[in-house]
C-alpha cells in the first residue's frame, strides 16, 4: 500500500487508494478479490500481493494502460 | 509514533468523510464504521502537532464511505484510505501520513524520473483487509 501512496505523492497524475475489502464486499466481489494486497489500476484488476518498488513502476507503466 | 510524526517536515491534514448517512452492512450492524475511524484519526492527531484533522459529511472527491483523505500541507495529492483503517491497516494510514510528511518523496531518483513521464492518469486502488 505504501508504495502506491509514495507513487501518488512523487506524480500529479497518479492517485492512490487504499479500499477495505470487507467493508466493500460488492465492490471488492466485482475486482475478483480473494487475496491481498489486490491492485486495481484504472479500474481494472492487475495483480496480488507485494512487489519490489521497480516491478511496481514497470507494471502500472506498463503500455497496456494507454 | 510520536516521535516519527514530531519528525514530520511538513504537516498532514487528515479529512474525514463520513458519507451521506451510516449504511449499515449485513451482520455488521453494531459497528459504527464511521464513528470508529473519526475516533481512530483523532487520536493519531494527538500524537503531534504535525498531524491535524477534520471530520465533514461528503466532501468533494470521494467514491464512498467512511473515507481518509491524506493531505499534505492541506493540498489533495491523491491519497485516500475507504474504510476503516483498523488492525493491521492502520499501518497503512499511519505509514501514509509519515509518507505525506516528507517534502521530497521517497521513490527512488529512477522511478521518480520514469513517473515525470507518465503522460496519462492512473487511479491505483489497493485492496487490503485488516487481518
Amino acid at each position: 500500500m505504501l508504495l502506491a501512496y509514495k507513487t501518488a505523492l512523487a506524480s500529479p497524475r497518479v492517485t492512490a487508494a487504499a479500499i477495505e475489502a470487507t467493508e466493500f464486499p460488492q465492490l471488492a466481489d466485482a475486482m475478483d478479490v480473494w487475496a491481498v494486497p489486490r491492485i486495481v489500476v484504472n479500474g481494472v484488476p492487475q495483480w496480488d500481493g507485494s512487489v519490489p518498488e521497480r516491478v511496481f513502476l514497470d507494471r502500472i507503466l506498463a503500455p497496456s494502460f494507454e | 509514533m510520536r516521535g516519527l510524526f514530531d519528525a514530520l517536515e511538513r504537516p498532514v491534514e487528515l479529512l474525514v468523510a463520513l458519507g451521506p448517512e451510516e449504511t449499515p452492512l449485513p451482520g455488521a450492524r453494531d459497528v459504527d464504521f464511521g464513528g470508529e475511524t473519526v475516533r481512530i484519526v483523532e487520536e493519531l492527531a494527538a500524537l503531534s502537532a504535525n498531524v491535524s484533522f477534520r471530520v465533514e459529511d461528503e466532501p468533494a472527491g470521494f467514491d464512498r464511505y467512511p473515507a481518509v483523505a491524506l493531505l499534505p500541507a492541506g493540498e489533495d495529492a491523491g491519497l485516500r484510505y475507504y474504510g476503516l483503517p483498523w488492525g493491521y491497516e492502520l499501518g497503512s494510514l499511519v505509514g501514509g501520513v509519515l509518507e505525506a510528511g516528507r517534502r521530497e518523496p521517497s521513490l527512488s531518483d529512477e522511478s521518480r524520473a520514469r513517473l515525470d513521464s507518465l503522460e496519462r492518469e492512473l487511479e491505483i486502488d489497493v485492496f487490503v483487509t485488516p487481518t
